[in-house]
């Protein structure tokens, strides 16, 4: 029974850490702090799961009030399977930042660093497992200040033109946001998504404009923020700008607990047969169709290594999108999966490429050769981006496989052509990385073999995610059943 | 359809201001008036939710003396909500003139259309 405090408790221990860490003196103490307190939420958030295996999912009351009144967090399989996601890769992050903060960030701001990651990671749990909408809109907000703020640490001119061009449109995209919670309060006259749900199961009928117009206030304003593909715009120059573990966390985890959102608003309040009577599906669909294509064809134009890996992540948020216009069950199945994956991918790829950038420089052209200096690294690099292209076993390989299932099973077999193209183009400009940097004669001349070479120590979270995402494609059956099971 | 509009003037009235908002955000250059525009947008909201929450010819839901029971006062939840959202807005806001203050430190100018132009050589792209 207490593990059903086990939630609430992760959210609270992340907020009351990264509240006493200004008033704590010594550097070491605050990063104790900051590890401590996300590997304790990853083992709080591990024997939720194992009571969710054997108990099911259950809502929480906070504060002992009842439903409709007070606030309720549902946790289910998924949500608990992706805040271990959350708080796993936030904790190898942390662990990284260790032996890089002080070369990116300037000393006297690195304490206020690990308390933004905190609430960060913190107010995105709280996105995952809350069950009342305007509960949700506060949690977006407070992550979107957060994640403006792990943009701006590094107190560059860059940054801030990066970080206020995020903010504006993240602004833009809660308003639309607030302006669809309106909409559905006004029709249905509550704030839980379990009450909407079956106020709406009755009403919709009648309010087919008003159903119409908040669900394409969702969609857009999540959208925004989770870079579907017209409004990715912000995306590049915040996430290439941003220090290197900040990116990955930025890149592997916001933009996902966002499209999460998406999809238990889509799923839990409005439910997908009143969904599929609208067009929105088509929308995010041929939105996250364009997303795959184009989001690679701007990467391939890229020289800036780290914007080659943003441009990645807008054609990779394609294919989520993409899983839920399908509009069917495996498709939402998949895209959930594909969440997982590429959170995890995501997160090597920025770590590996920020430890290379430390050594040589930021463009294409200075990472040639490097496999003979940073081996591990540039092997590190490449399982990522195998995955990235779909190599067999690997996890991308299994989302884009059943991608494809799931596009025949919804009978677009036209959009097949674009899942091909779209892993094509993703070998485009992920391989020339990879065989510049071990082959070619002219490449390696003059370079020393291991010479840049990080101490293993430094180099072991992002080692620990490379077997996560080698485990995550081995093991994709067993999740793959546990998502399904519990979707519906 | 016109009567409706009339009927819901303080509906018709948010929607508008947020379509001021909106416009005013997406299509001045000037970080100010951007900044002004998104608090035009969010006032919008609370317009509009206060106004879902008001009922005619009911009091403001503070229990003077006797208890008028349910009828007697209007729905609080949405404007205890908007008391949230404004403190939301605010906090935003701070940090948004926060970041163009450093921003008119570094480029000397608010101006995004400017601020453009002097890019670094590094971001090519579309």
């Amino acid at each position: 029974m207490i593990a059903r405090n086990f939630p609430l408790l992760t959210i609270m221990i992340l907020l009351i850490c990264s509240f006493i860490m200004p008033i704590v003196k010594e550097a070491k103490t605050f990063k104790k702090l900051s590890i401590i307190s996300m590997g304790a939420s990853v083992v709080l958030n591990i024997s939720t799961l194992i009571y969710i295996k054997y108990d099911g999912s259950f809502f929480y009351r906070v504060g002992h009030w009842d439903a409709p009144w007070g606030i309720e967090l549902h946790i289910g399989m998924i949500e608990i399977i992706i805040g271990i996601l959350f708080t796993l890769v936030a904790s190898l992050v942390i662990w990284y930042s260790f032996y890089s903060v002080d070369t990116e960030i300037p000393k006297e701001k690195i304490r206020f660093y690990y308390l933004l990651i905190n609430i960060l990671i913190a107010s995105l749990l709280g996105i995952v497992y809350s069950n009342d909408l305007f509960n949700s809109f506060v949690f977006i907000e407070v992550s979107t200040l957060a994640s403006c703020g792990i943009v701006v640490i590094k107190d560059k001119k860059e940054n801030i033109k990066a970080t206020l061009k995020y903010l504006i449109l993240s602004i833009l995209g809660s308003g639309l946001f607030l302006m669809g919670i309106a909409f559905i309060y006004s029709i249905t006259g509550n704030l839980n998504m379990t009450f909407i749900h079956n106020e709406l199961a009755e009403i919709y009928i009648k309010y087919q404009n008003t159903i119409l117009i908040s669900l394409a206030l969702f969609t857009v304003g999540l959208g925004v923020k989770s870079a579907m593909f017209p409004l990715h715009i912000w995306l590049p120059d915040a996430h290439s700008n941003a220090p290197s573990t900040s990116s990955a966390l930025l890149s592997a985890l916001v933009l996902k607990a966002f499209v999460f959102m998406l999809i238990k608003i889509l799923l839990r309040v409005f439910s997908l047969e009143i969904v599929i009577q609208y067009r929105v599906l088509d929308l995010l669909l041929i939105l996250g169709s364009i997303g795959m294509i184009f989001g690679s064809v701007l990467a391939i134009m890229q020289k800036n290594i780290k914007r080659v890996i943003a441009y990645s992540s807008v054609a990779q948020m394609g294919y989520i999108f993409y899983g839920i216009g399908l509009g069917n069950s495996l498709g939402l199945t998949i895209s959930i999966f594909h969440i997982i994956s590429h959170a995890l991918t995501k997160s090597t790829l920025f770590l590996a490429v920020g430890s290379m950038m430390e050594q040589t420089g930021k463009n294409l052209s200075d990472l040639k050769g490097i496999g003979k200096e940073m081996p591990v690294t540039l092997g590190i690099f490449t399982i990522g981006a195998f995955s990235m292209v779909g190599i067999p076993i690997l996890p991308g390989f299994i989302s884009k496989w059943y991608f494809a299932l799931a596009t025949i099973d919804a009978s677009k077999l036209i959009y097949l052509g674009v899942i091909l193209l779209s892993s094509l183009l993703n070998a485009v400009y992920y391989f020339p990385i990879i065989i510049n940097g071990y082959f070619g004669e002219e490449n390696l001349k003059g370079k020393v073999f291991m010479s840049k070479n990080k101490p293993v120590k430094e180099l072991l979270p992002v080692l620990i995610l490379t077997v996560g995402i080698i485990l995550v494609g081995i093991f994709n059956k067993g999740i793959i059943n546990a998502i399904n099971k519990s979707l519906i | 359809m016109m009567e409706g509009i009339l009927n819901n003037y303080y509906e018709t009235g948010a929607i508008i201001l947020f379509g001021v908002g909106f416009v005013t955000l997406l299509m001045h250059n000037n970080l100010i008036k951007k900044i002004i525009g998104m608090n035009i947008m969010d006032t919008a909201v609370f317009l509009f939710f206060i106004s879902k929450g008001y009922i005619e010819d009911r009091q403001a839901p503070i229990v003077r003396g006797v208890h008028k029971g349910v009828e007697g006062y209007i729905n609080p939840i949405p404007t205890a909500l908007m008391l949230t959202g404004i403190v939301v807005a605010v906090s935003m806001t701070a940090f948004a003139l926060g970041l163009t203050v450093k921003i008119y430190e570094e480029y000397g100018t608010v101006d995004l259309g400017q601020i453009m132009k002097m890019r670094g050589d590094e971001n090519d792209d579309s």
